[in-house]
């Protein structure tokens, strides 16, 4: 669906993406990982056209998107979550709704934000409420629901569970799932909970400065040890980490 | 109505006018404008104009100062401020550029003044504009009139601003443009749209102040660090603070030399700018970003607290 | 042969570089306005020059290498026009046992006391010049103290706070000065005791030179501070404030420093124009004059280069003049319908801010990037560690 061939970009006159290529298949849910400052968020940036894209190209569905101004693109169905700020937290929920479908109708917008309202329950609860009020899982709701607005063929999610409770974080990657799952969408995520998305995933691309250093199967990128351990800082042989990872989840309680 | 009462409610509400106007376009352009003074002018002069070659009322000139304030601010958005928006230039380019744009308007409206001298035979450089006002409640009318107009005005941004579609596009692309952007908001649009209110604004609140000051072709140029001090005692947060800001200003100057005079004699006059600028001072030293800075939901939380503690 | 080469290398670089150019538009301009005009107009331009030259340098310093947003340079410059209007005349009428207290500066007054003060000072060139060096040292040291009293509180504010708390307290040092009579006289301009008197009618032709070497003066001393270690801190601050903070610079020490000298500096720039004038007009001492103008003036020579800022002074006051004098045979259209063409001067300022943001950022001769150390030094050095 959307294919990144050679792709250099970075901001001003800094770069930070090195001949780039993925490709990220329909109906699938393609995962980017990599440690920080490898430049995964400026790989979802230079697709929106917010970096500054130098040399290479970017296709969905084979014609090129390349320097389609941002508002643009939402039209073209990819619709973006930006890691932070990803809801305006100065705007009822309701208006947050309404202003992710921006380019859908009225009567368009008012069906859409009430189906949000229906697969995410917690939203009905706050619908006139600023969303600055929210607790941090249900901002990462709201925000996944601004993403689906817009009847998306292809959702750029940045990681979505940063600073989130363990427990919150595993029912925010439950959603992207079901995301692909039931409604059909193309998904390409960055995430730094690397373990948890990689189990989810299909495709995985490891980006460590700015570039590709494993491209293939998901899962079994797990199973690379020295990959896992160097860029990751998954540990094998750990049933005990393992354990532990689920202790943590068990006491986590929702952040506010 | 006392006369300083109600000359400082006419400027001041010239000045809210302004000071949100500045503001505006700092929230949504990171724009300094410091054009602000020049389109300010022009709005007096616009109704200056009609005053005198067309006869009537001020009053019913205002629609055309905000309409020639807005090309003005369409102008400097599609001359100026876009093409730097679009190289991401830093706030002190941005705030250069309006201030070259400021001086090319000053020039034009000295311009013009000559030519309405020399083909009309009037005399635009020292307008007393309430000569041309009525009276309403044994008082001038503008003292009323211009406040009713501010907040009509006010209104009606509210509720843009809160209730249409574009309105609540426009908070958002404030608050965050990436976000607008990816949501499909043209925040060109949203740019745009804001140095015409902006530029509208600019020119409404000179066309007021000129009701209260002697109307001169640098009228706006004295008065700049006014509207400034109006939109940073705001806080350069939203668009009330800084029109709360305008006002507080505008009234403490004028009450402030009211006082001040009474108390130490008329030679207080000579230093009235002083007044507004103190206040904006010891604001900033106090809260260094402004009326917005004020914690107020904090200092509530505290007291509610205080009481609760107090009564247990 | 190769040393040949080398040569004609050299003279191919001094051939290409900007300020070259530039600087044979500027003579060939001066060449034309002698040409018409005669020896007068080119000895008030290279005054009008040298002044502005000392006020933008100090903006450069502030503005260009310490990235403040310095909108309040008339303050510097009024502090020392009315501190060499109002002292070092009273210090002179006190010891000639003339009027010098509160009523120095009354316009009853002070017509008949200077010149007296210039009588005595035109009997000897001694005593003018250290009437001169007096009027300097007080220009520089009361610019000091209030770029330093300015600096207290605004050195807490962010950007835009920051540039408009200082234009708002220039503004409101010129009503001071016009309302308070006695500081130089308020709204009638108080003479300034003339150390040139001496010279007569030669005066332009000795004050010329003789402001020229003060610029000069102060031009080498910023360039050694500004390839000093401190030079190095300022623009590591105007470059990365988080950095520099985090490399255990001391921001407000370093800001509060660069505002001083700054002003300092300034404040003998507006000294040197008080004296050249002749009388403390505070309603001249705009915010247009004094920081607009210098403003673009350093933009369009170059922000960050010393030798750009007189460029930039040197071809804009050019134009201005040019603006000024053949207003009647250039614009007779504008005169048709009554516009005097004295406004174009405004036009002229806010184009050439413009025209230099959007399509001459860096300016007519960019700030040049430089090594810490020359190029030889760091290969030594690198060798040494390797080994």
């Amino acid at each position: 669906m959307l294919t990144v061939s050679n792709l250099s970009s970075g901001y001003g006159k800094l770069k930070v993406l090195y001949d780039l290529s993925i490709d990220v298949p329909e109906k699938e849910l393609t995962v980017v990982v990599g440690p920080n400052g490898a430049g995964k968020t400026t790989l979802l940036c230079s697709i929106m056209n917010i970096a500054n894209v130098f040399s290479g190209e970017i296709l969905l569905q084979d014609s090129s998107i390349k320097g389609i101004p941002t508002h643009n693109l939402a039209q073209k169905g990819i619709s973006y979550v930006p890691q932070m700020g990803n809801v305006f937290a100065e705007l009822t929920v309701m208006d947050n709704l309404h202003m992710a479908g921006y380019m859908l109708s009225k009567s368009e917008a008012k069906d859409k934000a009430e189906q949000m309202t229906e697969i995410f329950p917690v939203l009905k609860k706050f619908i006139h409420r600023l969303a600055g009020t929210l607790s941090g899982g249900e901002r990462r709701m709201l925000a996944i629901a601004m993403g689906l607005m817009k009847n998306p063929k292809l959702m750029l999610l940045d990681e979505l569970s940063t600073d989130l409770a363990p427990i919150i974080a595993e029912r925010v990657m439950m959603e992207v799932a079901r995301m692909r799952d039931e409604l059909g969408i193309t998904i390409l995520m960055v995430e730094q909970m690397a373990k948890r998305a990689l189990e989810i995933g299909d495709t995985a691309y490891l980006l460590v400065s700015g570039e590709v250093k494993y491209s293939g199967d998901a899962s079994a990128l797990l199973h690379e040890p020295e990959l896992c351990s160097m860029y990751l800082g998954i540990k094998h042989s750990s049933d005990k980490g393992k354990e532990f990872e689920l202790s943590v989840m068990d006491e986590g309680s929702e952040d506010n | 109505m006392a006369p300083w009462l109600s000359s400082g409610l006419v400027y001041a509400s010239g000045l809210a006018l302004t000071a949100g106007s500045v503001t505006l376009l700092y929230i949504v352009t990171r724009t300094f404008n410091f054009a602000v003074a020049s389109m300010a002018t022009i709005g007096f002069y616009t109704v200056y104009t009609g005053v005198t070659l067309f006869g009537g009322l001020p009053y019913q000139y205002y629609p055309f100062a905000f309409i020639v304030g807005s090309i003005t601010g369409f102008i400097c958005y599609y001359g100026l401020n876009r093409p730097l928006l679009r190289r991401q230039a830093i706030e002190t380019t941005l705030m250069m550029s309006t201030l070259g744009y400021d001086l090319i308007l000053l020039s034009m409206i000295q311009m013009y003044a000559d030519f309405l001298t020399h083909t009309y035979k009037i005399f635009p450089r020292r307008v007393t504009m309430s000569l041309f006002d009525f009276e309403l409640f044994g008082d001038r009318a503008a003292a009323f009139i211009l406040p009713v107009i501010a907040i009509g005005f006010l209104t009606i941004l509210h509720i843009f601003l809160t209730k249409t579609k574009f309105g609540v596009a426009m908070r958002a692309t404030i608050e965050n443009p990436i976000l607008a952007g990816a949501s499909g908001i043209n925040s060109d649009r949203v740019y745009l749209v804001s140095w015409i209110i902006g530029g509208g604004m600019a020119a409404l609140g000179g066309s007021f102040m000129a009701m209260a000051m002697t109307g001169t072709p640098v009228m706006g140029m004295y008065t700049i660090p006014l509207m400034f001090a109006g939109a940073i005692l705001g806080g350069l947060g939203s668009i009330y603070g800084g029109i709360l800001g305008g006002l507080v200003i505008g009234l403490t100057e004028y009450a402030g030399v009211f006082l001040l005079s009474q108390q130490f004699g008329p030679w207080v006059l000579g230093y009235r700018m002083g007044i507004p600028l103190f206040i904006m001072a010891a604001t900033l030293l106090v809260f260094p970003r402004g009326l917005s800075g004020i914690p107020l939901l904090k200092i509530i939380k505290n007291f509610a607290e205080q009481k609760r503690g107090a009564r247990a | 042969m190769t040393t040949q080469n080398g040569i004609s290398d050299k003279f191919k670089n001094i051939l290409l570089r900007r300020e070259l150019h530039v600087g044979i538009i500027i003579a060939a301009l001066l060449a034309f306005l002698y040409a018409s005009r005669g020896i007068n107009i080119i000895l008030t331009i290279l005054i009008q020059v040298t002044i502005f030259a000392i006020i933008t340098m100090s903006l450069n310093l502030e503005s260009g290498y310490t990235g403040i947003p310095q909108f309040g340079r008339v303050a510097a410059v009024i502090a020392g026009a009315f501190a060499v209007g109002g002292i070092p005349g009273r210090i002179m009428a006190s010891f000639m046992g003339l009027p010098s207290g509160r009523e120095y500066t009354l316009d009853t007054v002070n017509f008949k006391v200077v010149p007296e003060i210039n009588n005595l000072l035109a009997s000897s060139w001694l005593m003018s010049l250290g009437f001169l060096i007096m009027c300097i040292v007080i220009a520089g040291a009361s610019g000091a103290i209030i770029g330093w009293l300015i600096s207290r509180p605004a050195i807490r504010l962010k950007e835009a706070y920051l540039g408009i708390s200082m234009l708002a307290i220039g503004d409101f040092f010129m009503w001071v000065g016009h309302n308070w009579n006695l500081l130089v006289g308020g709204s009638t301009p108080a003479n300034v005791p003339d150390p040139f008197r001496i010279f007569g009618a030669a005066r332009f032709n000795v004050i010329v030179p003789v402001f020229f070497v003060i610029a000069i003066i102060i031009f080498i001393y910023l360039n050694k501070l500004t390839r000093s270690p401190f030079g190095r801190n300022l623009r590591m601050l105007r470059d990365n404030e988080l950095s520099a903070n985090a490399a255990g610079l001391n921001i407000v020490k370093v800001r509060t420093q660069s505002l001083v000298i700054g002003a300092c500096i300034a404040a003998i720039g507006g000294g040197l124009y008080v004296l050249y004038t002749g009388s403390v007009a505070a309603i001249g001492m705009t915010r247009l004059t004094f920081t607009f103008w210098p403003w673009a003036y350093m933009m369009l020579g170059g922000v960050g280069s010393n030798v750009g800022v007189f460029m930039g002074v040197f071809l804009l006051t050019i134009l201005r003049t040019m603006i000024i004098i053949f207003r009647s045979q250039w614009f007779g259209f504008l005169l048709a319908v009554g516009i005097d063409p004295l406004w174009l001067e405004f036009t002229l300022l806010g184009a050439v801010i413009i025209i230099v943001i959007l399509f001459l950022p860096h300016g007519l001769v960019p700030e040049k990037v430089e090594a810490m150390l020359p190029a030889n030094r760091v290969k030594k050095v690198m060798a040494q560690r390797e080994l």
